[in-house]
């Protein structure tokens, strides 16, 4: 007979330890639009953060792409603006890679052919790329031992002797400006996250007081009966870390796929100019760790907001 | 076990309803506390339950001056005091049974320990089937009962129940009353507000008569015999 009641108990939610409020939080009208709500900043702190990875996983590309790197540009018209015959330039070309091949800070260089120099223009040139009559400059990749501006201004000096306006190209005023605005961009990213944070901090804070005023009378029970603060906030604080947990793990997955979706669109448009997205282990741990975050955020600001909701109340 | 010295109570900044209340209260004592209506019995009833604080005089309750005590402290006095409220104050999303096992809940004690004392208990109050049902679909006699055995299922060290008998049949009343005594046997001090001149007159306890505010305690002439021959 007991064994029956035991199963019956534990069928209509009657002594489920870990299940069991004495405050009927669950049926409460608010908690699918809160589940909801958290599912929603999930999402955009999903998307706030992939934004942020692809920014540091392209200046990283970036940075590293350009590392000891230099060009070397044979501009296409001379000083007095008329434009150079192309033997001059492969002329000049032959001679500065005499030079750059005999200084002492330079590795490797690399003369780019007429072909080459055409194909980086052409993204910007389209069919006028293939004019043979194009006027193109030299152009000659340095591989540089040093970075040190004294050693970049002694080979700067050494170009000079072969022509007056050669240009040698660091790369360092450019890169400096992508790197400015891709941590702009990072920051912009992690300030938006924070702000999602606190709304949900602030949405989960405002139902709960709301429950809190809703259940008033049962709470004055509870504390009547001898109940702790921390006996009744637990139940806050268990509720709301469940619904945070369900809200998260469905962002997260609604996430993932827009991300999947992202990352199909960025390699099938088959461009230099758009960021490919990809996910490492440490970007997918971070969204896998999402839910857990939320589940830590709202179990902490449940008891706080009830803790603190209950000292005001006079007993 | 409670010791009013010159309590007073006032709700706002209305007139004093509990004025100049001085008694107290031996450990394992049953009064009953009586007085025409409006005479401030569940205000003095709140005062013991810890429900409120005095507005002027001194309440000591378990050896504890209770007038300034932190919430936390309150807390675990008010875990030896059982209450049977006039109005039940049943937690009405919860079954019969967790509204009985909530005490116990708050205590800490395990759920077997529970499921085995709140069914006997439920089986003994008469509502053994009802332990599922939940508090809006029983009668007013059923609910009082589960508030009765709300307020007694943890043994507190001081019982106090507002009109507990009032919505119960004759035969049901003097059983739950056989059950007062019988937790005042076991050593639990009990105060029962009521207006039943028949349950007063058979049980015979001493008497808080509570009139226009003001408390004056009256000993019935054959207490002490009847208490002699074993009548209660």
């Amino acid at each position: 007979m007991a064994k029956t009641f035991a199963k019956k108990d534990r069928k209509l939610g009657v002594a489920q330890e870990n299940a069991r409020y004495d405050l009927p939080l669950q049926n409460s009208a608010g908690s699918g639009f809160l589940m909801l709500l958290v599912a929603l900043m999930s999402f955009l702190a999903m998307m706030a953060l992939a934004g942020g990875f692809t920014m540091s996983d392209i200046t990283e590309r970036w940075s590293s792409g350009l590392e000891n790197k230099a060009t070397v540009e044979i501009p296409a018209r001379t000083k007095d603006g008329a434009i150079r015959d192309p033997a001059d330039v492969d002329a000049l070309v032959k001679k500065i890679m005499t030079t750059l091949t005999s200084h002492y800070n330079v590795r490797s260089a690399n003369a780019l052919s007429r072909e080459e120099i055409r194909d980086l223009v052409s993204p910007w040139l389209g069919e006028d790329a293939s004019n043979e009559s194009l006027p193109l400059p030299g152009l000659i990749s340095v591989d540089l031992k040093s970075m040190t501006p004294r050693n970049v201004e002694a080979l700067g000096s050494a170009l000079k002797t072969v022509s007056g306006d050669i240009h040698l190209d660091t790369h360092e005023s450019w890169l400096n400006d992508i790197l400015k605005l891709t941590s702009t961009l990072q920051i912009t990213a992690l300030v938006i996250t924070a702000l999602i944070g606190a709304t949900t901090v602030t949405a989960i804070a405002g139902a709960i007081q709301s429950r809190m005023a809703e259940f008033r009378a049962d709470i004055e029970l509870l504390h009547l009966m001898g109940a702790s603060d921390n006996y009744i906030s637990r139940q806050f604080q268990r509720h709301s870390a469940r619904l945070a947990l369900k809200g998260g793990a469905i962002g997260v997955a609604l996430g993932m796929v827009a991300i999947c979706g992202f990352m199909f669109l960025s390699k099938s448009a088959d461009s230099e100019l758009v960021p490919s997205i990809t996910m490492g282990a440490s970007e997918l741990i971070s969204f896998i760790l999402l839910p857990f975050a939320t589940m830590s955020i709202a179990y902490i600001t449940a008891r706080l907001t009830v803790l603190r909701t209950l000292s005001h109340l006079p007993l | 076990m409670i010791r009013f010295e010159h309590a007073g109570l006032r709700y706002g900044v209305g007139p004093e309803v509990l004025s100049d209340i001085n008694f107290s209260l031996e450990p394992g004592s049953f009064h009953f506390l009586n007085g025409p209506s409006g005479a401030g019995k569940t205000s003095l009833m709140s005062l013991m339950y810890l429900g409120r604080k005095p507005t002027r005089g001194l309440v000591s309750m378990f050896g504890q001056t209770v007038n300034d005590m932190e919430q936390s402290q309150l807390g675990l006095l008010r875990q030896k005091i059982g209450v049977v409220f006039q109005d039940f104050r049943l937690m009405p999303h919860l079954s019969a049974f967790d509204n009985v096992a909530l005490p116990l809940r708050i205590i800490g004690t395990s759920e077997k320990e529970i499921r085995s004392n709140v069914n006997e208990l439920l089986e003994w109050v008469g509502l053994g089937d009802y332990k599922l049902s939940l508090p809006r679909t029983l009668s007013g006699g059923q609910q009082q009962r589960i508030a009765i055995a709300r307020a007694v299922i943890a043994r507190p060290k001081l019982l106090l129940a507002d009109e507990p008998t009032g919505n119960l049949d004759d035969e049901m009343g003097f059983r739950l009353m056989n059950l007062f005594e019988q937790l005042n046997n076991m050593g639990t001090t009990i105060v029962i507000a009521t207006h039943s001149q028949l349950i007063m007159e058979k049980f015979g306890h001493p008497r808080l008569i509570l009139e226009s505010g003001h408390l004056r305690v009256d000993q019935p002439k054959n207490w002490l015999q009847r208490k002699m021959d074993g009548v209660f």
